[in-house]
């Protein structure tokens, strides 16, 4: 379980976290740039990030922490919606 | 680095390692001959392009000899330009002209509309819509499937193309390129937990080699030391790998969460493509249709560039736009893209953006990927250190498998786990070693056969592949697979510039001589990997039967 729990917080939390923090910086650049930008960050961060999720203590833990960023994160964009 | 830390690495770069080596292995195997493909092409044809002079008349040419065949008027023609602009993928749609389109609907005979639906590549449903390949250099037009050849086959196996064929479909993309994706993802996910689990060692066992010891130290050795000397070249691919295969893991929430959904405009928006949408107006064009003039227009701008991707929108209708997507020639500027669409009319340029001055961010870091990736900045010499990296990458990758099972084939395993360890790395290692004397053999038989076309390379590379592969799955001696491919995959690379040849006369000296670079350096290529290969397989024969 907590394998199981580990791997999806990597796989599919890492990803969320990874798009929200992508989606995030369009308010500091444009949009264009971090388009194509996150053509590399975007893989290595969420690479980095489910490592991360092996690394945690508790897949629960990883899971709510990766949510929380991944909400906070997407704030702004919506906000402006 | 603590106990804890340590484990973790060492097991998830050891899992994710053995779900994706023979996938791998393919993949750098094939990649590091596409470097080539341009080359592999030009020497399978035995029509060098090196020595072809630039002539923007035979676009012209070659589209007045399609009227013959088809009324051109209103139609939309793309051109994508490849080898050095020497080849190019064309393609016409059906006419922009509704009741031009009824007409020529009407002529199509049952038996065309038939031929049509065969065609392997199904796009375009019921319109008279066509896609072919033309080379300029023997000014022959050919369908894509009997124009295949060896370049295009390892190019397109190096991102499992083939696997297409598989009908599961995830949505994002077809079976094969998502294979690929993930496969290089997890590449990713595996070099970076690879590096922190030598961290701490990195400096000190950079220069330890004990060959002559055991076998888990000879393999260990080998995987650290050409991973760690490897690692820069290997993470470029890991990452640019994954952004040219399944880049719409990206693109398609980006277009969705930012461009409203339109993934159109966001491409428009970061420079990838240009402005396309010039509506037909129904009046016919007053004046020569010719678009010569405008690819000599470009080309005095810029002559340090070249043609990506030409698009003829409503042929000779009074808003017919030529549009001419360039890039820069790696000589003058590394990063840039170019643009210019001039309206056929009155001559005006409608959108022009120079290749080789002003590139944005985006092209920088386009540029950067794609060159990179396909290592096409610095000519032949940058192409052989990329192979050989590239090949590195397969020893990495082999050393890997074996010690997997090296360090499992202890006393404490219990039966069946070592029983289902040794199949496991039995199958792998005879699914990637067969795969050097397979391309050897299918590089002569495309010499040796009269007539070559797609399915032909298919049935010789994909039978070849399977025969030997459950020949040694069968022969269950890792040693033997390791032994046996590497001479009989050396001689026959020895073969192949002997089968060029003596086939087509074109000897690798004269090549040489001729200036014809691109057939010398696959026959090049082959004598070199001939040479290393007999040279390993000698010295390496004591310390077998030493270390046995």
């Amino acid at each position: 379980m907590q394998r199981f729990l580990k791997i999806t917080a990597g796989f599919i939390g890492g990803y969320v976290v990874m798009l929200s923090f992508h989606v995030l910086l369009t308010n500091l650049f444009e949009k264009k740039d971090v388009v194509m930008t996150a053509g590399f960050t975007g893989y290595l961060l969420w690479a980095v990030l489910m490592l991360l999720a092996f690394l945690s203590k508790s897949g629960w833990k990883i899971w709510g922490i990766y949510l929380l960023l991944a909400a906070v994160f997407s704030l702004p964009y919506l906000l402006k919606m | 680095m603590n106990n804890r830390n340590y484990n973790i690495y060492f097991n998830t770069h050891t899992i994710s390692g053995i779900i994706i080596c023979a996938l791998l292995y393919v993949i750098f195997f094939a990649g590091s001959f596409a470097f080539f493909r341009n080359e592999i092409a030009a020497w399978q044809n035995n029509a060098s392009y090196k020595t072809y002079k630039e002539n923007h008349q035979s676009f012209d040419k070659l589209l007045d000899s399609l009227k013959g065949e088809a009324n051109l008027h209103g139609r939309d023609i793309n051109f994508y330009m490849h080898r050095e602009g020497t080849s190019a993928y064309v393609g016409y749609t059906a006419s922009n002209d509704t009741i031009l389109n009824k007409e020529n609907l009407s002529k199509i005979t049952p038996e065309q509309k038939a031929e049509k639906k065969k065609g392997r590549r199904r796009r375009g449903g019921d319109d008279d819509s066509k896609n072919f390949t033309y080379n300029f250099v023997n000014q022959k037009v050919g369908d894509y499937a009997k124009n295949y050849d060896m370049g295009e086959f390892l190019f397109r196996l190096h991102f499992l193309a083939q696997l297409n064929q598989v009908p599961i479909s995830v949505g994002i993309a077809p079976f094969g390129y998502l294979v690929a994706g993930i496969t290089a993802f997890i590449f990713l996910f595996a070099l970076i937990t690879g590096l922190l689990l030598h961290w701490d060692k990195l400096v000190s066992n950079f220069f330890v080699f004990r060959p002559f010891s055991k076998w888990k130290t000879v393999w260990t050795d080998m995987h650290t030391a050409l991973g760690v000397i490897g690692f820069p070249f290997q993470f470029i691919f890991a990452v640019t790998g994954t952004f040219l295969i399944v880049n719409s893991v990206l693109a398609l929430p980006f277009s969705k969460l930012l461009y409203d959904g339109d993934q159109q405009k966001m491409y428009q928006d970061i420079g990838v493509s240009a402005k396309e949408d010039y509506a037909y107006s129904y009046k016919s064009l007053n004046k020569d249709v010719k678009i010569a003039p405008f690819l000599d227009m470009a080309k005095t701008k810029w002559p340090e560039s070249e043609f990506l991707r030409i698009v003829v929108k409503n042929y000779a209708d009074s808003n017919m736009h030529v549009i001419m997507e360039l890039e820069p020639h790696f000589n003058s500027s590394f990063a840039g893209s170019g643009i210019l669409t001039v309206k056929v009319a009155d001559n005006k340029i409608v959108e022009e953006k120079s290749p080789l001055t002003g590139a944005s961010y985006g092209d920088y870091v386009r540029s950067i990927i794609y060159r990179l990736h396909y290592g096409d900045y610095g000519g032949y010499p940058l192409k052989m250190v990329y192979f050989i990296l590239g090949v590195m990458g397969c020893l990495v990758i082999i050393s890997g498998i074996l010690i997997w099972l090296v360090a499992r084939d202890k006393n404490n395993v219990i039966p069946r786990k070592r029983k289902f360890n040794f199949w496991a790395a039995n199958v792998f290692t005879a699914i990637c070693l067969t795969m050097l004397p397979v391309t050897a053999i299918t590089f002569i038989a495309i010499k040796v056969s009269p007539k070559v076309d797609q399915d032909f390379i298919y049935r010789v590379y994909f039978y070849a592949w399977l025969l030997l592969s459950l020949y040694y799955i069968i022969r269950r001696s890792i040693r033997r697979t390791n032994r046996e491919t590497l001479l009989v995959g050396s001689i026959l690379a020895f073969i192949v510039p002997i089968a060029n040849g003596l086939v087509t006369h074109n000897w690798l000296w004269k090549t040489f001589v001729d200036g014809q670079t691109d057939l010398f350096i696959v026959d090049f290529l082959w004598l070199m990997i001939g040479i290393i290969g007999l040279l390993a397989f000698y010295k390496t024969k004591k310390f077998f039967q030493k270390i046995q």
